[in-house]
């Protein structure tokens, strides 16, 4: 289930960061911050809201950190609590 | 009533049962926010605070914001709203421009404004920390006998452009006064009103609102920042009529999967203003919540200018409406002349709650505040039914999501990474017609993107850091050496 979240996180950062990932290939421990996730309140919540979609998942602002929004490691670790939580 | 206390006064003798601000579940009725205020007006005075003084609030949206901003005017000092979370060079900027005497702020930012402040200011807690509200307990009538003069300065807002800084603007008791008369009675609020403030008030759009709410004797729901599901919350359980928004937070809200239907049968007015409302947005949010969102137009200079009330608000959402009443709004060409209907020239406006121009800034002022107008910036016209609509403007400025960023600002603060040899900061639109901030940097050695970003990081709003970031080897600039702007999206 891990490596699936992992691949759909992949791709919602790619669309939602086209201009900063068109040219570089994001690992599972890419710093995130170097794309631009993170640097601004409006593109963190929309790309929580992507992920929201993606995940069926309820995030609330709050619990957006900077350690959450570190790697794609990091922020698939946190949706895959929300979707355990989920599936119950 | 001429001066902001007896706006107050004013309310409080005709509204003694009602409540004022509720926060967290915690409520202040108006005769509670006289007590407070006059207790803090005291206690400000205790502190050596005089007529013409400035004092900052640095707040967050709050009781404590309310009470810091009547206490300050109650004595007829200066207030000086600062967004608390604005970076440290801009809290340092506003301070000291302002020549603060008196920082208001909460126990979390303290030891920052300690850092950042002039050894003359002082600085009170007055939310969080031990004393926090307790300030405000003790009603002390000493002091609070002061004259004020309804064209004696009340506030001072920074208004962004595209000179490095952003410009300050005064506005008298007379002026707030209007603003507040103006906004009421055209949208026709009502002491049974009840608003939900989350854009901040110490900006512009949020002090209107905020202002218009205790004229109107109407019942101020503060939040801090904005957070999806508790605006929800808000709205459907404590019925609130008005929601004043910009358009991304409707867009949030009308994207977000929330689990179940929601009941927003109780607005009255979802107010949408800081940057264009897209029609997708507008489609959006009405098909969901079954409420229009509906477009105001406001600026810093003037205070609120037009807002559309239009019956047919399906086929006119794109205006931002007809000017509120006292406002007059007119379109001019290039060569001063007046446009004709429909045609499409500078914004300008004359009101009643307009400034005179920006402080220590001679040239801009002559620049934007000729024959009793300010003229906006904002390029637009107006129709046969009196409906304005913006097309675009002259400024040269990037809006980001309502809050406006000076480019200059931003390549002022990039220009001093040490890796950086020269910058330009530009707006680009995306797909979806939203602007970014974005930087065309010609570096001295390698350097990523993310020392750009972490750079950046607490010096200036999160908001004003480039989205987006392309090194080259050079900016493309005319034979006079002049970057070309447009060469750079």
């Amino acid at each position: 289930m891990k490596e699936d979240i992992r691949e759909r996180v992949k791709r919602v950062l790619r669309e939602k960061f086209t201009d900063s990932t068109k040219q570089l290939e994001i690992k599972d421990d890419t710093p995130l911050f170097g794309i631009g996730v993170g640097v601004d309140s409006v593109a963190t919540l929309e790309f929580v809201i992507a992920l929201e979609h993606e995940f069926q998942i309820s995030i609330d602002e709050g619990e957006i950190k900077p350690e959450i929004l570190a790697t794609v490691d990091t922020i698939s670790e946190f949706i895959a609590t929300h979707v355990l939580k989920k599936s119950g | 009533m001429n001066t902001i206390p007896e706006l107050l006064s004013e309310t409080v003798a005709k509204h003694k049962n009602r409540i004022a601000i509720v926060e967290e579940g915690k409520k202040v009725s108006y005769p509670e926010l006289q007590s407070m205020v006059n207790s803090l007006s005291s206690y400000l005075t205790s502190l050596g605070i005089k007529p013409g003084d400035r004092v900052a609030i640095l707040l967050p949206n709050s009781i404590e914001f309310i009470v810091g901003f009547f206490s300050t005017v109650n004595i007829g000092a200066i207030s000086v709203p600062v967004n608390p979370t604005y970076g440290e060079e801009e809290i340092r900027f506003y301070i000291s421009h302002s020549m603060a005497k008196l920082i208001l702020t909460e126990e979390r930012l303290s030891k920052t404004v300690d850092k950042l402040k002039g050894p003359e200011s002082k600085v009170v807690v007055v939310k969080g920390g031990e004393r926090g509200l307790s300030i405000f307990g003790k009603e002390r009538e000493n002091g609070l006998r002061v004259s004020i003069n309804p064209h004696d300065e009340a506030i001072y807002l920074y208004s962004t452009g595209s000179t490095g800084k952003p410009k300050r603007v005064s506005r008298t008791h007379l002026n707030i006064i209007a603003l507040a008369n103006n906004h009421t009675e055209t949208i026709g609020w009502s002491e049974e009103d009840r608003i939900l403030l989350s854009i901040p008030m110490s900006h512009t759009y949020g002090f209107g609102n905020f202002i218009s709410a205790i004229k109107a004797g109407a019942c101020i729901y503060t939040v801090e920042g904005f957070n999806r599901r508790k605006i929800i919350d808000l709205i459907e359980k404590e019925r609130i009529t008005v929601f004043p928004a910009v358009p991304f937070m409707l867009e949030a809200l009308a994207n977000t999967p929330f689990p179940r239907p929601t009941d927003f049968s109780s607005l009255k007015f979802v107010i949408s203003a800081g940057a264009p409302l897209s029609k997708e947005t507008f489609e959006r949010f009405f098909k969901r919540f079954h409420i229009p969102p509906r477009q105001l137009y406001g600026s810093t200079e003037t205070g609120v200018i037009a807002i559309n009330l239009s019956k047919d608000i399906e086929n006119r959402f794109g205006s931002v409406g007809q000017p509120v009443k006292n406002v007059e709004v007119k379109i001019f060409r290039e060569d001063g002349s007046q446009a004709d209907i429909g045609e499409i020239g500078e914004i300008a406006v004359k009101s009643p709650s307009m400034t005179t121009g920006y402080h220590g800034l001679p040239e801009e002022t002559q620049r934007s505040f000729r024959n009793g107008y300010y003229f906006t910036g904002d390029l637009g016209k107006i129709d046969e039914d009196g409906y304005i609509y913006i097309v675009g403007r002259k400024k040269l400025f990037i809006n980001i999501s309502g809050n406006k960023v000076d480019p200059q600002e931003v390549e002022n603060v990039i220009s001093r990474h040490p890796k950086v040899r020269e910058v330009a900061v530009v707006g680009v639109k995306g797909s979806d017609e939203k602007e970014a901030v974005k930087a065309v940097i010609v570096p001295k050695e390698k350097i990523e993107a993310g020392e750009i970003y972490e750079f950046c990081r607490g010096k200036i709003s999160d908001f004003k850091i480039p989205r987006i970031i392309e090194f080259r080897e050079k900016l493309p600039k005319s034979p006079t050496g002049k970057v070309l702007r447009e060469k750079l999206r």
